[in-house]
């Protein structure tokens, strides 16, 4: 895949907000999630890609030239904002046609896509067509993101920028417009950066993930690689992995570990390279990939690895599942649908054994 | 916090009641004595209500001043309260206050001005100009000459006539209009007080005022023939013969006299008798004089008998009346 | 940019209606209602006492003097100079104050409101040292342009503005401040230069406040008397005029001279808010 964007050694502070030397690449159509707390600089880094900031050093490439000089009228961007920023005295028809880079090539203008120039064949591509003489106000969220794409279209954008526009969404909406804009995006084949602190954005939308925190890029992968495999505490926190275990390496060989939790011994396998005997270490495991089972079933199969046993400390009630919380010498959770819940009619202070399987443990050193 | 900002409310509260309060705690009925007065009676007035204040217990005279005809005219039209009512133009009370229903039934003169130019070292001839040839210098071009406006203001319509009545005196016919050409309507202001600014600024030369402006101003005069300055009595006759049209009718001219009445149907008027009593003294008349107006003693006035009886034993009857 | 179409649209009656229901808020406005007539008296009611003082055939009359009538146009054409200016220097000002930091814009922002509180003749006799045959422009602007500032319109205007311009900045600056920057950040990212942002964008949504705004400084500009006299006495503007046929005339007269004048005003004004309400757009957004 060619590259598409490319952000190299992106450096920049701005009163409280710090970037430190972000680097990351697009391909064509790539859909690139940023991922991070508040204050992390996500916005800011988009603001900075867009142009309206000039970086302290570093590069910003789109579409082949380097823009790090150039004004955001001259960069070909389209940026999509919370609420989705259409122009309030400007009818839809009006928003769309006030775009001003007519007659020029868009990258990721096929066949099949309309002319970026054309604003009627753009709104009747994203088919809002009939609400071209309708004022922004009355729209409903879905209607305001297709004029907000419509309009970033008509521009010939190398880029999508989002800056989290679904937060003031409700779950339903999120989840609809997610999807829509998903498969917008996959046909235009133009390159998107998606800013958001939502898991769901992130899992549903990325090919990669970027994870910032303080303005610097703790992790970037695929969204599988984010939350499966967090590389440190911070990001397994902020993914909402539910057991993060400190432990000890009794043995490590040939991607096999012995790990020892507390006063218990589990064997984990993983790629990582982390940690040689006698180390501390961190132990990241799902709440969904620790699997309870009633003292009966245990009996039998003995032998079988990373059984623990413990009692029940507390059950909580989360939609169709049920994170329960063990003692097993350490606390873990673990998440239980609510009908098998139910049915191993365990009450407060049961026992319980509980079993992870060996690459369901993911090693952190920090 | 909210009890700093609770005792900055107190604080301002018992601000604004206390000058309430001070005045309820005095002692026996506080008077106040009103008097509107010619704006260019301001210093003297000020420091005869001191006076006055000094001789009358718990008695406070407030003044306010503005120009003789607006300060009549509140009386008259807006019937605003005031007890007494003293102008730069005598003829201003019968002319305003004797017309039904009449404000007021006598009046006394008690100070002589004269019209005069004032000017600054930054006027232009400053250094050359003297008695003997100010008006062949206020003629010249690039001057530009101050005044009030004739048709509102006495002295207005007194430069005018001055102006009129050196033509006859220097025997130059084209003097006045030469003059007047220095000062044209935008040279002119309602008050001639409020052009004093402005000279002293450099946007005019020559001022037309009165000769106690000169002086509570310590601006540069020229001092102009009595014959036609308007300030000596006995030159009433000569005088006759200046004459300023104006909006209101022709004006002839008339000695400057400044005059004081006390308001029909004024509540003060024990204190208001008082006040002309003190004007019209020794201790008023030098005041005046201290201030650049001519003494007025013994005063003239007009329908003697009208007056409250202390007073009748000041004043003489107006010459010619 | 919240969603207010709907409740613009809706009739009156629904309002009333909709408002009624809950028991608490309906004492609120019942309350808020009530101080507002106050107010709204105590402002109306003089003009009326003013209105009601003459006949027709008094207005009439005065109408008929050329002077009043004179008087009355310079005033408008004074003011609408005054406004203009306020409005082409004024709103730059507002814009920059609305947008950027800098030191001392804290005491920038005082300055400007500090005209307000000048007493009028101390502000004409400032204008008059700076603008008047010796002053550090009026004299250059004598010799070189030949403009003079005594005595002419152009001293009316610069009195009229200078006690008046504060209202178009801070409405303006209002105005400014209530656009969402991020609208103008898209209209660049869209290919629009600044200039182009700030006159599709920016301007058409701050419209509203600035008209406010420019409205007031015509109507401050229109009333002031004690900082023109001092500058300009002749040509008279109308509250100059109306002072003079009080002085020579009385009461009667000054006061239908007043009433004109307030009825032309009155016209006016009507104008300029509906120029303003020409640009807000159909969102209903201010």
């Amino acid at each position: 895949m060619s590259i598409a964007v490319a952000v190299e050694a992106l450096s920049l502070t701005l009163g409280a907000v710090r970037l430190n030397k972000l680097d990351f690449r697009l391909g064509r159509g790539e859909i690139l999630v940023i991922l991070g707390p508040n204050g992390a600089g996500k916005s800011v880094t988009l603001e900075t890609i867009a142009g309206f900031h000039r970086p302290d050093s570093g590069r910003v490439f789109l579409g082949g030239r380097d823009v790090t000089a150039l004004p955001p009228e001259q960069r070909r961007v389209g940026f999509v904002v919370q609420n989705f920023g259409l122009f309030p005295h400007l009818t839809v028809a009006q928003n769309v046609a006030i775009a001003r880079r007519a007659g020029r090539a868009a990258a990721g203008h096929d066949a099949g896509l309309p002319p970026h120039g054309d604003p009627e064949a753009l709104l009747s591509y994203f088919g809002i067509a009939h609400l071209a003489h309708r004022a922004p106000a009355g729209l409903s969220a879905g209607e305001k993101q297709r004029v907000a794409l419509a309009r970033a279209l008509a521009s010939a954008p190398d880029l999508f920028l989002f800056d989290e526009p679904f937060s003031a969404l409700d779950a339903e909406t999120r989840d609809q417009l997610r999807e829509e804009l998903k498969s917008f995006l996959r046909a235009l084949a133009i390159p998107a950066i998606f800013v958001t602190h939502d898991h769901d954005d992130a899992l549903a939308l990325a090919d990669t993930v970027v994870v910032l925190r303080d303005g610097a890029i703790v992790q970037s992968g695929s969204a599988a690689e984010i939350f499966g495999k967090p590389a440190n505490s911070f990001v397994a926190r902020f993914v909402g992995v539910e057991n993060i275990l400190p432990g000890q390496v009794v043995a490590a060989s040939d991607g096999l570990f012995t790990l020892a939790v507390g006063e218990r011994t589990l064997r984990a396998a993983s790629s990582a390279n982390v940690g040689s005997p006698r180390h501390s270490i961190l132990l990241a495991v799902r709440a969904e990939n620790v699997t309870l089972l009633s003292s009966r079933v245990a009996a039998e199969s003995p032998g079988a690895v990373n059984q623990l046993q413990g009692h029940v400390t507390g059950s909580r009630t989360i939609g169709p599942l049920v994170m329960v919380q063990i003692d097993c010498g350490f606390a873990l959770k673990a998440y239980v649908l609510a009908p098998q819940w139910q049915a191993m009619k365990l009450g407060q202070e049961g026992t319980v054994l509980a079993e992870i399987a060996p690459d369901a443990i993911h090693l952190m050193s920090e | 916090m909210k009890f700093a900002s609770g005792l900055c409310v107190a604080l301002f509260c018992s601000i604004a009641v206390a000058p309430n309060v001070v005045s309820v705690v005095q002692a026996t009925e506080p008077s106040t004595l009103t008097i509107y007065a010619a704006g260019t009676l301001a210093v003297p007035f000020r420091q005869l209500n001191a006076l006055f204040e000094k001789n009358n217990a718990n008695v406070t005279a407030q003044a306010q001043f503005g120009g003789s005809v607006m300060m009549a005219k509140r009386i008259t039209d807006l019937h605003q309260d005031a007890d007494l009512l003293a102008v730069a133009d005598y003829s201003v009370i019968p002319k305003y206050m004797f017309a039904s229903p009449a404000h007021a039934a006598w009046y006394a003169g008690f100070a002589r001005n004269a019209i005069t130019f004032v000017y600054t070292d930054k006027s232009k001839y400053a250094g050359e100009i003297n008695a003997q040839n100010w008006y062949k210098i206020l003629a010249r071009p690039g001057v530009e000459i101050g005044r009030s406006n004739p048709d509102t203001d006495p002295s207005g319509y007194q430069t005018v006539q001055m102006l009129s009545l050196a033509e006859k005196f220097y025997q130059m016919p084209s003097l006045e209009q030469s003059i007047l050409a220095n000062a044209p309507l935008t040279n002119m202001r309602d008050t001639e007080t409020s052009l004093i600014s402005a000279l002293q600024l450099g946007q005019i030369d020559y001022l037309a005022i009165y000769r106690s402006d000169a002086l509570q101003h310590h601006l540069k005069s020229i001092d102009l023939p009595a014959k036609i300055n308007l300030s000596d009595p006995t030159e009433a006759a000569f005088y006759k013969d200046g004459v300023a049209h104006t909006k209101n009718g022709d004006l002839f001219g008339a000695p400057i006299v400044y005059a004081i009445t006390m308001v029909e149907g004024t509540k003060n008027a024990g204190l208001a008798e008082k006040y002309v009593a003190l004007l019209l003294g020794p201790e008023g008349q030098a005041i005046m004089k201290n201030n650049g107006f001519g003494a007025f003693s013994p005063s003239y006035a007009v329908h003697i008998e009208a007056m409250p009886a202390e007073l009748k034993k000041l004043v003489k009857p107006w010459p010619g009346s | 940019m919240t969603d207010v179409t709907a409740s613009r649209v809706a009739p009156i009656k629904g309002r009333w209606q909709a408002r009624a229901a809950p028991s608490r808020p309906g004492t609120l406005y019942l309350l808020c209602w009530f101080c507002g007539s106050l107010l709204l008296a105590f402002l109306v009611i003089p003009l009326i006492a003013l209105a009601t003082h003459q006949s027709a055939q008094n207005l009439g009359e005065v109408a008929g003097i050329a002077d009043v009538r004179d008087a009355i146009a310079l005033s408008l054409e004074g003011a609408f100079l005054s406004a203009a200016l306020a409005a082409l220097a004024g709103v730059p000002l507002a814009y920059v104050l609305a947008r950027t930091r800098f030191p001392g814009k804290g005491v920038t922002a005082a300055l400007i409101d500090l005209p307000l509180a000048v007493p009028h003749t101390v502000a004409g006799i400032a204008l008059l040292m700076v603008f008047g045959r010796q002053g550090v422009f009026g004299e250059p602007l004598q010799a070189l342009v030949g403009l003079k500032f005594w005595g002419t319109l152009a001293g009316i205007v610069v009195a009229m503005l200078f006690v008046s311009a504060p209202y178009t900045v801070n409405a303006a600056r209002i105005g400014f401040e209530a656009v969402d920057p991020r609208l103008e950040q898209i209209a660049r990212t869209l290919g629009l230069g600044p200039w182009r942002t700030f006159l599709r964008i920016t301007l058409p949504l701050a419209w509203h406040s600035i008209m406010t705004g420019v409205t007031l400084t015509y109507a401050r500009s229109i009333s002031e008397f004690g900082a023109v006299v001092i500058l300009v006495y002749y040509p008279m503007t109308a509250p100059v005029k109306i002072y003079e046929l009080f002085l020579r005339f009385g009461l009667e007269q000054a006061a239908a001279a007043a009433l004109l004048l307030l009825i032309v005003s009155l016209g006016l004004f009507v104008l300029l808010r509906a120029l303003a309400q020409r640009g807000v757009p159909a969102s209903g957004s201010r």
